[in-house]
């Protein structure tokens, strides 16, 4: 069963990850140009989906097909970006804390539970409109560093368990009795035991980070226009939803479906990784 | 997980809000009911001397009647507190009859010296923005009290109109002084409406008045007015039935409510008095020169802004708007036409293009038109940079030299044709600042024409002057003609007998509600 799961969640991913890539030669339009005269009916109307443009055209004419292609992009590269970073502030902190326990671990934590305490949309909120009051604006750095900030610190808690558990086992002891640096033990003893766990969540932390990035994206507090990115494409649909479903629905299903691979493939990675939950 | 609600959330809203949810009851016009409303923005003040804005003209109108309105759906003046006027053969004086038994909200009756004072008081008070239209009278005098004489320096056939505007309403002394500065909050109603109350930027209510002479004009008995709600909210209490009508629903929701057949029905459209494009200063290279002027007026696609402002708006061949008296159906707009552009611009010296500098306001309308404007030049090799101002820096920069090209829209303030022609290209409107004629146009054929115009009597020929005007403009192209726009009104079912004034647009007066003998809202 998790076998399947993971399979089908690698499989998706693949896909994802080709699509992003090779965007701009699958597309066929011009994800940002406007086309008035061809992309919208006489009222001004987006257009539904037809040959020319397979899943229809926005409200300002542009293709629907090329602007989620456009936003796979942009939206895999935001969220791989953020959590990438979230990754390496939690492993810091995380194999700290695991590691020297103690005054250390009690402090590190307590940073931990004070982000934590925070609803997580709130604070993501919060900081993406100072970050773009701090003249980021026009680029996609403030909602990386965004979901970043908000993001490492669940990777710190299991990390930080996992090298706790580590750090009194035998072969650490053995190391330590040798004279090897905190820094040698961390690095050759610790990290390859925890990378498994390490990889897992963060395909999880990606899943989210792709959830949060919409629903950043979806208040305005994305990356700017005329950008695509699968939130905005749902904002900007969103007052269309009657006489123009499409666009709403295509975005809507986009993020649901690579929400769906990356907790699937990352799901299915921990029980293959973690023989103890293996069935 | 919460893309998953949304898609369930979507089918949820999308079966059930197919129309109306309430019908008309099917009776005779009927008096009572409360109609509800709400405005995007707050009412700025009461006071018809110092109101001066959409959103309070839409209350003036209801609160205060003047000598002269305008007939139902049309231009026409007629008859409001006057009972009749003759205008003198020289065109200089107007002589008013009013109609015996008027009365203020407090009882006491209306007098012509009542008129006199609030002309007076237009032209005296510091914050009054139509001093300027009563340029022309050189005396007003109040024979007895029902006898109204006003005198001109030259004849001026548009001045019924200004008549006709809130701040011409009779207005008397001790009410003004006894309020003082809350004047504004104290209107003292002459129309079929009178002030319940307001709680500034949330709530005005009018009730009908007692006493008021024309019981047809005042059928709904209250008008209820939420302030500051945005369009997409109102259109969500409309269709939940909590709003009767509602002016100028949002791109989607037009788009919607035009496509369904049960809403349909009840989609109002009208063109208003406005003229938007953009203005050249042809006293500056390369504007100067009339192949460049209309080059550009070939190389805009007008059809595009049309689709961007999803209908609500009419390609514009000039400054005047369909309907009104002078207006040209034969004189069709600037075909889109890059190749002719092309040619043009090689025939003036501008082989490659050029490149300039649009100027214009952060106004949502005039960046989608500044943007459909930049990749229409773009293709006849004119490169446009688009600067954005705030309205108020936006509106001294165009008001003098030095702002070659720039965003121009036109409000009139009555539907007569001086107020459009002679106000923007008559060179007598040239001023070193805050020039009306923004084009610094000066025409002297143009100016005779106008000026002939202005005195004419006869109407037929009056039109005929303003055609001939305007066929000089639209080929000296001192604009570049963009469009008018059209205000939309979605309304329920139940309001009946309304019809968007062509001047007034929100204007009750006709409507009523049909509701059942209960004064209930009838479900469908």
């Amino acid at each position: 069963m998790t076998h399947r799961g993971a399979v089908v969640g690698a499989i998706l991913v693949g896909l994802l990850l080709v699509i992003a890539l090779l965007g701009p030669h699958l597309a066929g339009h011009d994800p940002i140009a406007r086309d008035i005269d061809r992309g919208l009916s006489a009222m001004g109307a987006p257009l539904g989906p037809s040959v020319d443009a397979l899943l229809g055209t926005d409200h300002l004419g542009r293709d629907v097909w090329a602007r989620l292609i456009s936003g796979a992009g942009t939206s895999l590269w935001i969220a791989g970006l953020a959590t990438l970073l979230a990754l390496v502030i939690g492993l810091a902190v995380g194999l700290s804390a695991g590691y020297a326990g103690g005054w250390v671990d009690g402090v590190l934590m307590r940073g931990v539970d004070l982000v934590l305490s925070f609803p997580f949309l709130l604070l993501a909120i919060l900081l993406a409109a100072l970050l773009r009051e701090a003249g980021l604006a026009s680029s996609t750095a403030p909602v990386i560093l965004t979901l970043a900030a908000v993001g490492w610190t669940t990777m710190a808690r299991v990390i930080r368990g996992k090298a706790m558990t580590i750090a009194r086992a035998e072969h650490v002891t053995a190391a330590r009795a040798l004279g090897a640096s905190p820094l040698r033990i961390i690095v050759r003893h610790i990290l390859p035991n925890v990378a498994g766990i390490v990889v897992v969540i963060a395909l999880l932390g990606l899943a989210q980070a792709l959830l949060a990035e919409a629903a950043l994206s979806f208040l305005g507090l994305g990356p700017p226009p005329p950008a695509a990115s699968w939130g905005r494409m749902l904002f900007e649909g969103r007052a269309y939803y009657r006489t123009s479903p499409h666009l709403v629905v295509a975005p809507g299903i986009a993020i649901l479906v690579a929400v769906v691979a990356f907790n699937l493939l990352g799901e299915g990675l921990r029980d293959l990784l973690d023989p103890k939950e293996r069935r | 997980m919460r893309a998953l609600a949304l898609a369930a959330l979507l089918a949820a809203c999308n079966a059930p809000s197919s129309g109306p949810r309430f019908r008309a009851a099917g009776g005779e016009p009927r008096a009572g009911g409360t109609l509800r409303i709400a405005f995007p923005g707050a009412v700025s003040s009461l006071d018809p001397t110092i109101a001066y804005d959409e959103l309070s003209f839409y209350v003036l109108h209801h609160l205060f009647d003047t000598l002269v309105d305008y007939a139902p759906g049309s231009f026409d003046p007629i008859p409001r507190l006057a009972e009749r006027w003759e205008i003198s053969d020289d065109g200089r004086t107007l002589r008013f009859w009013l109609r015996p038994g008027l009365t203020f909200a407090d009882g006491k009756p209306i007098a012509a010296a009542h008129f006199k004072y609030s002309l007076e008081r237009a032209r005296t008070t510091p914050d009054s923005p139509f001093g300027p239209m009563l340029a022309d009278v050189v005396g007003i005098s109040a024979p007895s009290d029902r006898e109204l004489v006003i005198a001109l320096g030259a004849p001026n056939t548009a001045f019924l109109y200004v008549l006709a505007m809130p701040f011409a309403t009779p207005q008397r002394e001790d009410h003004v002084m006894a309020a003082g500065d809350n004047l504004r909050r104290m209107p003292l109603a002459t129309g079929p409406y009178e002030l319940g109350s307001w709680d500034e930027g949330q709530h005005i209510v009018l009730h009908e008045r007692e006493g008021y002479f024309d019981p047809t004009r005042n059928r709904i008995g209250a008008i209820d007015v939420r302030e500051n709600v945005p369009r997409d909210s109102q259109f969500l209490m409309l269709e939940a039935g909590e709003l009767d009508t509602m002016m100028s629903p949002t791109p989607p929701d037009l788009l919607w409510v035009t496509s369904s057949a049960a809403w349909q029905p009840y989609v109002h459209r009208r063109s208003l008095l406005t003229t938007f494009g953009s203005r050249f200063d042809v006293t500056v290279k390369p504007f100067d020169d009339v192949r460049v002027r209309q080059a550009l007026n070939y190389a805009l696609d007008k059809s595009a802004i049309v689709k961007l402002l999803t209908g609500t708006a009419t390609p514009a061949h000039g400054i005047l708007v369909p309907g009104m008296l002078g207006f040209d159906d034969k004189l069709a707009p600037y075909p889109h036409d890059p190749a002719k552009a092309k040619a043009l611009l090689a025939a003036a010296g501008y082989p490659d293009g050029f490149a300039t500098t649009y100027v214009t306001t952060d106004d949502a309308d005039a960046s989608t038109l500044a943007q459909s404007l930049q990749a229409d030049f773009a293709e006849v090799g004119v490169r446009v940079t688009i600067q954005q101002m705030s309205f108020a820096t936006f509106a001294t920069a165009i008001g003098k030299h030095g702002t070659p090209f720039a965003f121009v829209s036109w409000l009139a303030d009555y539907p007569d044709p001086s107020n459009f022609l002679d106000t923007r290209f008559h060179s007598k409107s040239i001023s070193e600042e805050g020039s009306l004629n923004a084009s610094f146009y000066s025409n002297p054929a143009l100016d005779a024409l106008l000026d002939s115009a202005r005195a004419e009597r006869d109407p037929a020929q009056r039109a005929e002057l303003y055609r001939r005007a305007e066929r000089i403009v639209h080929d000296d192209a001192p604009w570049l003609w963009g469009y008018h726009s059209i205000a939309t009104e979605v309304s329920q079912p139940y309001l009946k007998g309304f019809d968007q004034h062509p001047v007034w647009l929100r204007d009750f007066t006709t409507a009523w509600l049909d509701l059942d003998v209960d004064g209930e809202r009838v479900r469908r």
